[in-house]
């Protein structure tokens, strides 16, 4: 009997070594590349945040001094940290809501439907620039389309880009833009939501925020975490937008778009104070691994798996 | 479904290693089109950011010219993206593979002989039996000398001056061959050619902070000091500058924030141009808007002069900036780079750039030849000859080693000057502590 | 418990089946045979959904204006002659017609030669994205082996890093390789998987159902079998995303061209179109002719790919029934 078991164990033990080696095996690819081109640069710019690096001729062990700097003498390091939470805070949650409405609209039978989508997501397609600068024209407080709409309401609109307290609302209202990218990923998720559960649901008598509430929802929420999550990251890092916009990275009116990327490419590329930059970098990093963790922590309780939680 | 999607998957993974060796091959096929490369000549990698129609045939003729000149170097001119062009030389420096000769900003040559990004040219400026530096004007020369060593050679450069439309002169009455001198006479001025009709107008006549910075002003009433003093200490909070920021919210109060903002927005993007169309009669701006104006303003009547003076004689200082050639630290062949640089920057081909690019230039003779040149028409000899003369008076602001990135500590003090929250005298005070503060901590 | 109070009022099952099959709807095979309708009731519901659709196209219509607008003045843009750009107010429609532009963009640099460059470093990149990313991430989702979570926070944390610290040292790394000057440093990476993509895929396949592998395993198939024969079918709709995303990634690249190209004949469109923009005069009508003629080709791509999206659905429908 006792070793009839054991035999047992045996086998369950080399079909889940068997198991892991094909997981290894799946997931080398990372593990090599990471190794090769990721990890070495990322150790440098560790180590490099301990020193004076300015790319070309010093690396002097500093110590925890770009770390102290940071939290005590940069006036900046304070206000590009505002500037990105005010922005986070926003992109965020706006950017799934927005992206899941324009999925679930997209996702009906009509005519044309092709060309909506098309035409929903052809903002994320562009790039560079030419956008900014179509953007700064719209933005015009006189005569820009979005205070002109505005103006048919009897509202008198900001001078968004030109009034410090509008410059982050503008970025925000830009970005959602082009929101085009996040909603295909839904549109792609939605597409597997089998489409009897709705049937039976509408035989049930759910009306079509019920449905959507019960069935769409909750199918789509390992897309939901997923947006949530790279979203976030991507936010924090808000770069480009904010260096066209402000004449080469000058920070906006009254440095109301001095983000935190924007303040350590200044260190990094105008200072030359690379070893700060990677200081920032890190502590930026542990600012986002810190989210990252409430988010997976989190996840739990309200991502579905359909899969289960292997 | 399921079966045409296999072979589809393994022609895309033989195609790719077939692609990826396609690709990795293609790094081989290296040569620039154009003339082949004498057998011994030594290749001299040129990077500049001309890659516009404008530009690039004359850059291209003056290497020609140069390769033929002689066989024992032969230049090839690759074109980098503008600003752009910086990030990948300082990357291409940091690993140690850098090009032959870069074209870069005339204001950071300092900091990059500090930090070891740029080549000592002394050695190469000593052994020259003409005295290099007579060639230029003098303040481009002191910015690209760094303890007693210079480490580039000044191409271009620039100063800003006053557009003026004549025609809008002559209907307001105003004498179109006597432009404003003075602050007080720039303010009369304005008021005459402002024409108004409630919130809107049909032409401003001036406004101080459209395409010039507060800097330009502050440091024309300041005696030509920018915001640090030779000696690199902080001279932002002084009174002079504090009654120009104070004369500029003056004409901000005067024509009105909203209506600024409104029309700023409308032209602040670079595209519509408030000038040409007539709605601005006079504009502060580089001296190279010219060519801008040459190729899109049709048949404008237009003028320029110096800068205004503050006051009569207390100088009419202007802010310049330009371009140089410099050789990157750690470039293969700096005796031939240097050949190449000093014939850049010697007259002749100065002076073909500047016929052909409509830029100011750094070697002195060859300002003085385009000034009288007969192939220039009489709007371009007047751009030289003014140029000629303000750069007499044209400061450059290099980039302070000890606070390279003062602007992001400065610039919202001045926004909120100009936003009204804070006075002049506050804001510049503020301003000059935390620029204090900045160099204390990089000088621990 | 609101839906259960309704149902006496609500129609048999069947005949909202045959309601579907009559509006040809394409996601739903109906089996049952169509039952004897009440044609009032029917009546009122396909007014209703008719009105439901209209209702919808306006708003569609609407957000698409909105959407639109940068765009429509993007092009009118770059058929304008200089000279009515720098006009003041700008005209909201062109007085007149450049089409011109179009050709001297395409002459202002050696076009066709970029789109090629640009275009191979696509191909490469969206093959590696594809199939890379899919594979690891099956790895991540679908296998359970010691330290998973350890390794999938790794990729997590790779996308933490802001680009710009890692930049010259990834940079001297290539060097190093020898890789600087070609393309390789743009195409190979994307074959070791990417983050972003990692976490997208994994995402996709934690919301299908385990049955499935547990079936094929019982029946001998190995992991490597599960992933290309079923799994790579089944994720369709994913694995287009991916491609339409890595696609737009590659083409609008500007920073890994600029950096790691040091030849004038590989570069790519994306540097072409700089060429408009110097230190001082911005060349409007190429710069905004040149941004819509690089924007066509991924506006076609997506058009096409869209129908990927449908076919998918069908197959996850059949696989499972």
């Amino acid at each position: 009997m006792g070793g009839k078991i054991k035999v047992k164990k045996k086998t369950t033990m080399s079909m889940r070594r068997r198991e892991s080696l094909w997981g290894l095996l799946f997931i080398s690819p990372f593990i090599i590349g990471f190794t090769v081109f990721l990890l070495g640069p990322m150790l440098f710019s560790l180590i490099g945040s301990f020193t004076n690096y300015n790319i070309t001729s010093r690396m002097d062990f500093i110590g925890f001094r770009n770390y102290e700097q940071m939290f005590t003498a940069d006036r900046l390091f304070w206000t590009s940290l505002y500037n990105t939470l005010y922005y986070v805070a926003f992109i965020v949650p706006l950017t799934a809501v927005g992206a899941i409405l324009m999925a679930v609209l997209l996702n009906q039978k009509i005519k044309g439907i092709k060309a909506f989508r098309t035409i929903f997501y052809l903002p994320a397609v562009l790039s560079g620039v030419a956008v900014y600068i179509l953007w700064m024209q719209l933005l015009s407080p006189s005569t820009g389309l979005i205070n002109t709409v505005l103006s048919w309401f009897q509202i008198q609109g900001p001078a968004w880009l030109f009034d410090p307290d509008w410059t982050k609302p503008a970025l925000v209202i830009m970005r959602l833009w082009s929101i085009g990218g996040t909603m295909l990923l839904y549109l792609a998720t939605l597409q597997n939501v089998p489409g009897q559960l709705y049937e039976s649901a509408e035989l049930d008598g759910a009306n079509a925020f019920q449905r959507f509430w019960h069935i769409t929802l909750p199918m789509i929420t390992p897309i939901v975490f997923f947006d949530v999550v790279t979203t976030t990251i991507g936010a924090f890092q808000i770069f480009q937008e904010a260096y066209v916009m402000t004449e080469s990275g000058t920070g906006g009116p009254a440095n109301s778009l001095l983000f935190y990327n924007l303040h350590m490419w200044n260190k990094a590329f105008v200072a030359f104070d690379m070893g700060y930059a990677m200081a920032m970098s890190w502590i930026l990093f542990i600012i986002i691994l810190i989210l990252t963790i409430i988010n997976l922590k989190l996840a739990p309780r309200w991502v579905h798996y359909e899969g289960g939680q292997r | 479904m399921k079966r045409s999607f296999k072979p589809a998957l393994l022609s895309l993974l033989i195609g790719t290693g077939a692609v990826l060796s396609a690709c990795g091959g293609q790094g081989g096929v290296a040569e620039n089109s154009g003339a082949g490369v004498p057998d011994e000549a030594v290749e001299i990698e040129f990077w500049t950011f001309w890659g516009s129609e404008q530009r690039r045939p004359v850059i291209e003729e003056i290497i020609a010219d140069f390769n033929n000149m002689q066989d024992e170097i032969h230049v090839r001119h690759v074109y980098q993206p503008w600003g752009d062009i910086w990030t990948k030389s300082l990357a291409a420096v940091a690993a140690g593979n850098p090009p032959d000769v870069v074209i870069q900003d005339i204001n950071t040559v300092r900091q990059r002989a500090d930090a070891n990004q740029a080549m000592n040219l002394q050695e190469f400026i000593d052994q020259e039996e003409e005295e290099v530096q007579e060639r230029f004007y003098p303040h481009l020369w002191e910015a690209v000398v760094h303890e007693e060593d210079a480490y580039a050679l000044p191409f271009n450069t620039d100063t800003q001056v006053l557009f003026y439309n004549k025609d809008l002169y002559e209907e307001a009455g105003l004498d179109p061959n006597s432009p404003p001198s003075t602050w007080d006479e720039l303010e009369e001025y304005a008021k005459a050619l402002d024409e108004r009709d409630g919130d809107h107008w049909e032409t401003i006549g001036f406004y101080p902070l459209w395409n010039l910075g507060p800097d330009i002003w502050a440091l024309n009433a300041d005696n030509g000091n920018t915001w640090f003093d030779e000696d690199g200490n902080v001279t932002i909070h002084t009174p002079e500058k504090v009654e120009a920021l104070e004369w500029v919210v003056e004409w901000q109060e005067r024509i009105g924030r909203d209506t600024i903002n409104r029309y700023e927005a409308e032209f602040g993007d670079g595209m519509a141009d408030p000038f040409i169309s007539g709605l601005v009669a006079m504009r502060g701006q580089n001296i190279n808007y010219y060519s801008s104006l040459k190729d899109n303003a049709g048949e404008l009547n237009f003028g320029v002069a110096p800068l205004p003076e503050k006051e009569s004689g207390s100088g009419h200082y202007s802010w310049g900036g330009g371009f140089v050639a410099e050789i990157p630290y750690g470039a293969e062949n700096p005796e031939a780079s240097w050949e190449f640089i000093n014939y850049l920057t010697d007259q002749a081909p100065q002076e073909y750039w500047g016929l052909n690019g409509f830029d100011v230039m750094a070697n002195m003779e060859a300002n003085e030849a385009l000034a009288e040149h007969p192939d220039l028409s009489d709007e371009g000899r007047m751009v030289y000859d003014l140029a000629h003369m303000n750069l007499d008076v044209t400061v450059l602001a290099p980039v302070p080693l000890d606070a390279p990135d003062y602007h992001s500590l400065l610039n919202p003090n001045i926004d909120e000057i100009m936003l009204g929250k804070v006075s002049p005298e506050e804001g510049l005070s503020q301003a000059q502590e935390a620029v204090e503060d900045l160099v204390e901590q990089n000088q621990q | 418990m609101e839906a259960k109070e309704l149902e006496p009022q609500k129609t048999p099952v069947k005949e909202n089946e045959g309601f579907r099959k009559k509006t040809n709807n394409p996601d739903k095979k109906s089996s049952g045979k169509g039952p004897e309708l009440k044609p009032g009731y029917f009546k009122s519901r396909k007014v209703k959904k008719r009105i439901a659709n209209i209702f919808t196209t306006l708003i569609l219509v609407a957000v698409s204006i909105v959407l639109l607008t940068p765009i429509y003045w993007m092009v009118i843009t770059s058929l304008k002659p200089m000279s009515e750009i720098v006009q003041f107010p700008p005209t909201l429609f062109p007085d007149e017609i450049v089409w011109s532009n179009y050709a001297e963009t395409i002459q202002a640099f050696p076009f066709f030669r970029y789109a090629f460059n640009t275009l191979i470093i696509t191909v490469c990149v969206v093959v590696g994205s594809v199939l890379s990313n899919s594979f690891i991430a099956y790895g991540f989702a679908k296998i359970s082996f010691p330290g998973r979570n350890l390794i999938f926070a790794l990729v997590l944390a790779t996308m933490m890093i802001p680009g710009f610290v890692t930049m010259i040292p990834q940079y001297i790394l290539f060097t190093q390789l020898g890789w600087v000057g070609t393309y390789l440093p743009l195409i190979v990476p994307a074959f070791f998987g990417n983050a972003f993509f990692i976490f997208l895929m994994r995402q996709f396949y934690m919301s299908i159902n385990n049955e499935l592998i547990e079936a094929a395993k019982i029946d001998g198939a190995s992991h490597f079998y599960i992933w290309s024969r079923i799994m790579l079918p089944l994720t369709k709709p994913a694995l287009i995303t991916i491609a339409i995303f890595s696609f737009n990634g590659a083409w609008n690249d500007f920073l890994g061209p600029l950096l790691y190209i040091h030849d004038e004949s590989m570069y790519t469109l994306q540097i072409g179109l700089q060429t408009f923009q110097s230190q001082t005069t911005t060349q409007w009508n190429y710069l905004m002719a040149g941004s819509t003629m690089v924007l066509i080709p991924v506006v076609i791509l997506f058009f096409v790919c869209q129908k990927y999206f449908i076919e998918g659905m069908d197959l996850t429908g059949g696989t499972k029934g």
